[in-house]
């Protein structure tokens, strides 16, 4: 028998596991198999990996399901426990940014009255304004920075325990 | 979107502690053998276990049920595999398989069948999951993913964020080292 359809035969065995093959090319192939020993001792055996594939069993860890819940609860509790803080550190970034808007002419002024009171060259009396602007947010950047930091501190349990 | 997704995205929203101990319970065979076969390892992929569900609690509201859930699970729980081998060694997801360690899979035969035909089906199992073990992971990953966890090839593209002819190629490729793996062991 010629080696291109042994081909065709091997390609369209896997290809009917994989994702299907048409009606035409199943007719094709049973014909084929049916005269060839070989190619259907070919689709015996995948048949048969695959079968012992999805019969094989892993056992489970004791105990596996009841830790990792007792572990998520653990977690879930430290999250509701966090929510207010958090929720409080939004307020106070809302409340501080819109303080900084409505009253940055106010402060701005006050800031050139005092630079020039004082003597101040403008570059540093600016500068000190662009500080009171950015102070805020520095600080919730710095929370959530901190925040962040310290839950992957908690991660590091993975690579502890490999 | 299935009720049962819907449902699920709803409670992962509210972080339902029940929900989350019953797909826990549910998903806990599947996610653990998966994680095995990825890691080729049983102690990490039990930590991993672990860690994947504590991501689902912290990421739930990401889950919009669109898709299947255990599609979400399976690619939380790549993703945390891969974070870990980047930390540990810059390289592909087939250095996680430490040959070594990965063999001693402590597999049992699930089949209800005469004790002849177990016996020789569980030496047919063996020399499987041997060969699996010698193959490389990303077609393992592949292999897993359809033809023991059952998922749809669209699926699979999603949990393991490639095209979907990528994912059939690798399934080829992957059937193929298998039946090679198989010979070798054979011979």
């Amino acid at each position: 028998m010629n080696a291109d359809l042994h081909a065709r035969a091997e390609q369209l065995i896997a290809q009917e596991r994989v994702e299907g093959i048409s009606r035409a090319e199943r007719e094709w192939l049973s014909a084929h198999m049916h005269n060839c020993a070989r190619c259907a001792e070919l689709a015996r055996q995948t048949d048969q990996t695959l079968r012992s594939m999805r019969t094989a069993a892993i056992s489970l860890p004791s105990g596996l399901a009841s830790r990792t819940q007792f572990r998520v609860r653990l977690r879930a509790q430290e999250l509701r426990e966090r929510e207010p803080k958090r929720r409080a550190l939004w307020l106070a970034c809302g409340v501080s940014w819109m303080f900084g808007v409505t009253s940055a002419p106010y402060v701005w002024h006050l800031f050139e009255w005092f630079g020039q009171r004082v003597g101040l060259p403008k570059l540093v009396w600016e500068l000190g304004f662009g500080l009171w602007w950015t102070i805020p947010a520095l600080f919730a950047a710095a929370v959530l920075l901190m925040e962040s930091s310290r839950k992957g501190e908690q991660a590091d349990w993975i690579s502890q325990g490999s | 979107m299935s009720d049962e997704a819907k449902t699920i995205a709803r409670g992962l929203q509210k972080r339902d502690p029940d929900l989350l101990d019953r797909l826990i319970e549910q998903y806990q065979y599947r996610l653990f053998r998966y994680l095995v076969y990825i890691t080729g390892n049983k102690e990490r992929a039990e930590d991993f276990f672990q860690e994947t569900w504590i991501r689902v609690l912290e990421r739930g509201h990401q889950y919009d049920g669109k898709s299947k859930f255990e599609g979400w699970l399976f690619a939380i729980a790549r993703h945390l595999v891969i974070d870990w081998q980047r930390s540990k060694n810059p390289q592909s997801l087939d250095t996680l398989t430490d040959p070594e360690q990965e063999h001693p899979l402590q597999l049992v035969n699930e089949s209800e069948s005469s004790p002849l035909q177990q016996v020789l089906s569980q030496e047919t199992e063996e020399n499987v999951q041997s060969s699996l073990g010698r193959i490389p992971a990303i077609y393992r990953e592949v292999l897993v993913l359809r033809f023991q966890e059952e998922l749809q090839i669209e699926e699979m593209a999603g949990v393991l964020s490639i095209p979907v002819s990528t994912v059939k190629s690798r399934l080829y490729r992957g059937l193929e080292s298998l039946r090679g793996a198989l010979q070798g062991g054979a011979a």
